[in-house]
């Protein structure tokens, strides 16, 4: 029993809760404000966007790859989706969710295609993938910022579900497109952890050669995991351009790192078959008040980036080192 | 005659193939723009702008032949030319002030790669994640040290090093091809080059047959930290400025360079004059889609394709070779 309980107490998942404490403890003390309605309001929308990819990218690495052109991918899939509507004046939001899941399909597919079939590395496929989709967004499709974004969609951003009024008579509200990565944590958690699908995409993290002879079709689930990956980096992209309110090619472009480090510090390995999807939430709201309250903290923000990247070498440092202990202990 | 034959034979098909590309490209744009692309501008232009991210590609070399990545180097570059710039004008800008410098930022350098490699070697922290996490910390320094803006004032005889000619030769130039024979040098002739060639083919191999894999690790992480930095004083030369976020597309840029030079991203593999050649042909290619105007995104998308299929050719012709 005692054993049992010190096992949870020292999970990686509960080492991130502690960080996640201590970190809005001494928030807290240098600014009360913290605590409160307002700050899990703005925090929910600063992790929509990057939940909807952090999900995406813990089941690729968990299946022992890796995608980092998925931020190319929602930009060329959002911006062509938005120029294509206004350009035929549909005004549907179903359609272009619909034509942008499409296309981060297809360029899920290549990835795919690349790395199952072809065999490339992930990383230099994904690299390649992306630098192709950036550029093209860029060269063919224009470097213009969209601000008239066709009305029934903008209404999209202005749908809420929670409205909260603090004591200064600032109004906060959560957005409903929430509800999206919300469903995604459901179906991920659900898939990876009781059908075969999510079974099998642990078991070609952790040895292809070994899931091949154990029956898996190590190439059917890359499709599928990287197929979903492109098509969630579409739904994605769109979801921020709503959020935003205007269509920007270049806006998500250099968000992969974070999305990687919010993954890894949840407790992930980068080397694969590890990952849970609880991990990955922590990670992610870890890393999103990193970014967003440093500034409470006095911590001026020419300091951000360093002290980002600091947390991301301290977390994944201290999974890697478990890891290692795992590995060195004796097997029984 | 049979010399010659046997010369070819033995030379890396690789390397040949982008010889061809080269005299090709040469060939083409000598027929549509002869003025401006055989030009002497455009050909020490071209000279001072690829020794930059061309070091830059010796150092994600060696990385990835140890089986690696290297993908912090633009970060350590910067980082290192911040700190030496700092230096430089600090100490007042006379001529041992510059080599100071220079000196504090190839130790920067230095110290950068030691800790990337010490956290691969020695944690056995994936080396893709921790360069990752490594460009965001330098690039993070960066931005502590100077708070944003780039760093100027810098004495005006130090722009000579990427700007200045010696007899017509672009120094930068010779500084490309003193860093490329080193590295060549270290590859073929030292028992760390035979050592890292070993680890890259298989680590596992190579710690039971007495190889002292976090040694060769550091090392390998610690010349690509100081060749970064040695990218990083070029460029602040270049630009007679330092700043945190200066390149920012070189780490695309290099690793097309290294994959197209015939490097296996698995490790093991890789010749320094593939990846001088492949330097040159995208330096060709570049320049020529400079002089013909075309919009420079469009660089972006080539350079992503040709990547694919660089590599997609590479497996084809590797899978009809095992059958």
């Amino acid at each position: 029993m005692n054993k049992k309980v010190k096992q949870i107490l020292t999970t990686n998942e509960i080492i991130v809760v502690y960080i996640i404490i201590a970190l809005c403890i001494l928030i807290g003390i240098v600014n009360p404000v913290f605590l409160g309605m307002s700050t899990a309001i703005t925090l929910s929308r600063a992790m929509l966007i990057t939940l909807i990819f952090a999900i995406c990218e813990m089941v690729v690495i968990i299946s022992g790859g890796i995608d980092v052109s998925f931020p190319a991918v929602a930009c060329i899939a959002m911006y062509s989706t938005i120029r294509f509507v206004i350009a035929f004046g549909i005004e549907s939001p179903i359609f272009a969710y619909g034509m942008v899941a499409l296309i981060g399909l297809a360029f899920g597919a290549l990835n795919a295609y690349l790395i199952a079939k072809i065999k490339l590395p992930p990383l230099i496929a994904t690299l390649g993938v992306s630098s192709v989709a950036n550029g093209a967004t860029l060269a063919f499709l224009g470097t213009k910022e969209i601000s008239n974004i066709p009305e029934k969609m903008d209404a999209l951003s202005k749908v809420f579900l929670i409205s909260y009024t603090n004591s200064q008579g600032i109004t906060y509200q959560l957005t409903a497109l929430i509800l999206i990565p919300v469903s995604m944590i459901i179906v991920a958690y659900y898939v990876l952890k009781y059908t075969m699908l999510g079974r099998g995409i642990y078991a070609i993290g952790g040895d292809k050669n070994a899931a091949r002879i154990a029956g898996f079709n190590v190439t059917r689930i890359q499709f599928i995991v990287y197929m979903s990956s492109g098509l969630f980096a579409g739904i994605g992209g769109l979801t921020y351009t709503i959020l935003m309110r205007q269509a920007s090619p270049q806006s998500l472009m250099g968000s992969e790192m974070m999305v990687i480090a919010a993954v890894v510090v949840g407790g992930t390995r980068i080397t694969g078959g590890h990952g849970t999807v609880i991990g990955t939430i922590l990670g992610v709201l870890l890393i999103a008040i990193v970014q967003n309250n440093l500034i409470m903290l006095g911590i001026p923000t020419h300091f951000q980036t360093f002290v980002v990247g600091l947390i991301i070498v301290i977390g994944t440092s201290i999974t890697s080192l478990r890891a290692k202990k795992i590995a060195n202990s004796a097997k029984v | 005659m049979e010399k010659s034959k046997k010369f070819f034979k033995e030379a890396d098909k690789n390397t040949l193939a982008l010889f061809g590309i080269a005299l090709l490209i040469f060939a083409l744009m000598g027929i549509f723009a002869p003025g401006s692309f055989l030009g002497i501008a455009n050909l020490q232009g071209m000279c001072i702008q690829f020794p930059e991210y061309g070091i830059l590609a010796l150092g994600m070399m060696l990385a990835m032949i140890s089986g690696g990545i290297d993908l912090s180097l633009v970060g350590i570059a910067n980082f290192s030319s911040i700190i030496g710039s700092i230096v430089m004008i600090k100490t007042g800008g006379s001529g041992t002030s510059i080599l100071l410098g220079i000196g504090a930022a190839l130790i920067v350098g230095a110290l950068c790669g030691t800790f990337n490699g010490f956290l691969i070697g020695y944690l056995r922290i994936p080396a893709m994640l921790v360069t990752l996490c490594g460009l965001q910390l330098y690039t993070g320094l960066g931005l502590a040290v100077t708070k944003g803006p780039a760093l100027t004032g810098l004495p005006e005889s130090y722009s000579l090093l990427a700007n200045g000619a010696f007899f017509g030769i672009p120094i930068a130039l010779l500084i490309f091809i003193m860093v490329f024979l080193i590295v060549a040098y270290i590859l073929r002739a030292t028992v760390y080059g035979q050592h890292v060639l070993y680890m890259g083919t298989n680590d596992i191999a190579s710690k039971y047959s007495g190889i002292h894999n976090l040694k060769i690790t550091i090392t390998t992480y610690l010349i690509g930290g100081m060749l970064g930095a040695v990218s990083g004083i070029l460029m602040a030369s270049h630009y007679n400025s330092a700043k945190a976020d200066y390149g920012s597309s070189y780490t695309l840029l290099t690793l097309l360079i290294v994959v197209l030079g015939g490097t296996a991203p698995e490790g093991g593999k890789g010749k320094v004059a593939g990846v001088a050649m492949a330097v040159i042909v995208l330096q060709l290619v570049s320049s020529a889609f400079n002089i013909l105007r075309v919009n420079s995104f469009v660089k972006t998308f080539v350079w992503g394709l040709l990547l694919l299929a660089i590599m997609i050719i590479t497996k084809v012709v590797e899978s009809k070779k095992k059958e």
